[in-house]
């Protein structure tokens, strides 16, 4: 009970503080280990219905890639959340103002989960890689150079850890943003067309092919829609020595831009 | 009785209907009791007493229904989800908007004819979306119930609103708000109330429809010295939900009002309320007259798993066993439809209809046999059917007499189930913030009601997919989750067929006597299914999300349907 009382005046002198400093600060004071975590906590209970147990979006956006289409900073996020978004979905939270803080500060540590890591192989020679014998422009994009049929990279660094970049190098099936999600679709006529699943009802379904080309298709004109096979992308595991994999890990790590 | 005179009866009976039909206003206690002889008009949430939410209109059929297009549209030009299920008295339609608006529009054009708005405070404590569901009528009155717990009668011919009562704080005990359609019964106006989510506790209402007055509550949650006090450990009856937050039915016959209650609070961890916490996760029969209990049955003892009773009931008279019975027919959120006597709530029996995990079986009485391992873990568990937002939810199911089915839009899926700490507002814990304010206590900005694990203490979208690591992880993802609309023979539990679509739906059915189902999923599919075999007939791609249920009714004498879709309110007809 004392603990509990003492915890108690602390947090009151926050909330004071906070009071007598307004909201419009941008700092967050409880952005620290403890805070990201029962935030991670918070978010799971309030968050994850709509933005993914990962943040990775869902019915709600994206939080991963560090860019928040109604603001990025801690004073915006911290609004956003607390009062909701009007014209969107996004409620009102329940939680205190402590609490949401805390969630402001996980959210955050979501969109920059590479910053605090240093890889250990050439990025300079992993990105002649990237650019050569990986062919990985012609699917993936920098800054709007490069193809349409997986994500765009740019800032990819921030957001993933390198553990991340190497799995999904070796393992690109392991996780599969919903955005990029494969499907083969069997048609009646003949040709099996693969593409990224744009998006889909009961009735007919929508993708870009591996041309990087928007079609659309009746399921009544389809055979059967595969879903078996995520990823479009070749795993690199064979065609590229460990070094190789490490220096193109280093170069997709060292693109930090914000987007 | 000879040939003769039946047909004479049925011949007075139909220009009967016909008078009633072109009556307008006012709309009678004796008419509501009567609203399957109005086939033209829809003047109750579920479309008559029994809640079947059947149209006996036949203009709109399976032999023409591929002809069926979009007449008119509704702009709502509101973002929140739009639930509502429109009255429609003699060409006349009124419907609400999100958030207490309501609109008298031309029914054969979808033309305004009046509007009526309501200003709710900013911050109000509805669970899931500043929602409404609908009105009730009697008389020349409207009624709606609103996100800041009032009840207002609206004048029907002018928009105007003749009062406002209060229900209750909406501030108190972490917050109340009303989103369903009231129900009318006799000169009452039965109002339920939503809350489950926050540590208060259910009741439902009853108004004089004349003077807003309150007439009696009937506490969902047993208060000292009541029978089944004891069901809820220490004090946690205090605070253990049992909400009202959907639409209930009437039987005139036995004079027996039938409601079902939400889950207990807190939603995913009953550390704090053992016991069988009743009356949450139940059906109520309560005498209208008085609101005293004559009855209940509880779905889900100690629910952890959010699996509200608030489905609509069903009354259907049939024959189970040989014997004719008068039943109460119930597709729960836990994934098993019931039967039930609805005289006495003798339970008859329980089959599940989507993937479930959590029962084996229940004994005679109907209580459920609870499997092992199906609780909420700390770190989530995503091995437990049905999913927290259940295989059935708040929108309505359908019984077509026609042919005997029931019809249900079922969820089939499953989700990941955390259980985290609630810090109770018994534990001692300060009253400010961590866990919830004590009854009566101020709200401020740094006070808002809150709090952790009081909402989504579980229950979550599983992680991203990650076939490579754990195939066997639950996904948000056609292959793994679906929605089906379900025909049910509500007498043997037995499933007669499946309609299979993409997404599990947040949208209810209507069937019709020109043997169509129609409902509308959540990619938007508006369709039409044939009621004896499930096959779709029809469909229009609305192309936005469907959180309602249809409806029918006819103007200048042609049959229309009508369902919201994203925030338009589409209304579709032959020719």
């Amino acid at each position: 009970m004392v603990a509990s009382k003492s915890k108690f005046a602390a947090f009151a002198g926050f909330i004071m503080c906070l009071a007598s400093r307004g909201f419009g600060q941008d700092s967050n004071p409880l952005d620290t280990p403890e805070g990201r975590a029962q935030g991670a906590a918070l978010f799971q209970t309030n968050c994850a219905y709509c933005h993914g147990a990962h943040g990775e979006g869902g019915r709600g956006p994206d939080l991963t890639t560090g860019v928040y289409r109604h603001g990025g900073s801690n004073r915006d996020l911290f609004t956003n959340i607390r009062n909701g978004i009007p014209v969107t979905e996004m409620p009102a939270s329940r939680m205190s103002d402590e609490d949401v803080w805390k969630t402001v500060a996980y959210v955050r540590s979501l969109g920059s989960s590479g910053m605090a890591e240093k890889a250990t192989g050439d990025s300079a020679a992993g990105r002649s890689i990237y650019e050569g014998k990986g062919h990985c422009a012609g699917c993936h994009s920098i800054a709007g150079e490069g193809g349409s049929v997986g994500p765009d990279l740019a800032g990819i660094g921030r957001r993933r850890g390198l553990a991340y970049l190497m799995e999904s190098l070796v393992s690109p099936a392991a996780e599969v943003p919903a955005a990029y999600r494969a499907v083969q679709l069997v048609t009646k006529s003949g040709p099996t067309i693969q593409g990224i699943r744009l998006n889909e009802d009961d009735v007919s379904i929508q993708i870009r092919d591996s041309n990087g080309k928007l079609r659309s298709f009746f399921k009544d004109d389809l055979k059967d829609i595969q879903r078996d096979k995520p990823s479009l992308m070749p795993a690199y595991g064979t065609t590229l020595t460990k070094k190789e994999l490490e220096d193109v890990v280093a170069y997709l790590s060292s693109l930090r831009e914000s987007l | 009785m000879s040939r003769k005179s039946s047909l004479l009866r049925l011949v007075a009976l139909l220009s009967f209907a016909t008078l009633l039909n072109s009556q307008g206003l006012p709309v009678t206690a004796e008419r509501l009791l009567k609203a399957d002889q109005e086939p033209g008009n829809w003047l109750m949430y579920s479309g008559r007493y029994s809640s079947w939410r059947f149209s006996n209109l036949n203009q709109i059929n399976t032999s023409n229904v591929k002809n069926l297009h979009l007449k008119w549209i509704f702009q709502g030009h509101s973002p929140e989800k739009f639930e509502t299920t429109p009255l429609v008295v003699d060409g006349i339609m009124y419907l609400t908007r999100p958030e207490n608006d309501v609109f008298a529009v031309d029914a054969a054009t979808g033309r305004v004819m009046w509007t009526y708005s309501y200003k709710n405070p900013e911050r109000t404590y509805n669970c899931c979306g500043r929602v409404n569901r609908g009105l009730a009528i009697l008389g020349n009155r409207l009624y709606m119930n609103t996100l800041d717990m009032h009840l207002i009668a609206i004048d029907a011919n002018t928009g105007r609103e003749l009062w406002k009562t209060e229900i209750y704080d909406y501030l108190a005990d972490g917050g109340y708000a009303a989103t369903a359609a009231p129900l009318v019964v006799g000169n009452k106006v039965i109002v339920g109330m939503a809350g489950g989510e926050h540590p208060g506790t259910g009741f439902l209402d009853a108004y004089d429809a004349v003077t807003g007055k309150n007439l009696w509550r009937f506490h969902t949650i047993p208060q000292p010295g009541e029978p089944n006090f004891g069901t809820w450990a220490g004090d946690s009856w205090k605070t253990g939900g049992a909400a009202t937050w959907n639409n209930g039915s009437y039987d005139p016959e036995t004079n027996t009002l039938f409601w079902g209650t939400s889950n207990p609070w807190p939603d995913y961890n009953a550390d704090s309320r053992r016991g069988d916490n009743l009356y949450s996760c139940s059906v109520l029969a309560l005498d209208p007259d008085t609101g005293k209990l004559k009855w209940y049955y509880q779905f889900t003892p100690q629910d952890t798993h959010d699996w509200d009773a608030t489905q609509i009931p069903i009354l259907v008279d049939g024959t189970v066993r040989g014997q004719p019975r008068k039943l109460l027919a119930w597709a729960a959120r836990n994934g098993f439809y019931y039967l039930l006597d609805r005289t006495n709530g003798q339970f008859i029996l329980a089959k599940s209809f989507v993937r479930q995990t959590w029962a084996s079986g229940f004994d005679d009485k109907g209580r459920p046999q609870v499997n092992p391992d199906q609780e909420p873990t700390d770190e989530g568990s995503d091995q437990i059917f049905p999913g927290v937002d259940g295989g059935a939810n708040w929108m309505s199911h359908s019984y077509s007499p026609l042919t005997q089915l029931l019809y249900v839009f079922a969820r089939d899926e499953r989700r990941l189930f955390t259980k985290n700490a609630v810090r109770h507002v018994n534990d001692g814990e300060p009253p400010l913030n961590n866990g919830a304010p004590p009854k009566g206590a101020p709200l401020t900005a740094l006070n808002a009601p809150q709090t952790t694990g009081i909402f989504g203490a579980g229950g979550n979208l599983p992680a991203s997919p990650a076939p490579a690591r754990n195939p066997k992880q639950a996904r948000f993802a056609p292959e793994e989750s679906w929605g089906k609309v379900v025909a049910i023979d509500p007498f043997t539990g037995l499933i007669k067929w499946e309609h299979k679509v993409l997404s599990p739906p947040w949208g209810g059915v209507m069937s019709t006597a020109g043997n169509l189902v129609f409902g509308g999923t959540t990619e938007g599919i508006v369709f039409a299914l044939d009621a004896k075999t499930g096959e779709r007939l029809w469909y229009f791609p609305a192309n936005d999300r469907v959180y309602a249920s249809p409806i029918s009714f006819l103007a200048n004498g042609k049959q229309y349907v009508s369902l919201a879709v994203g925030d338009v309110l589409l209304t579709f007809g032959l020719d």
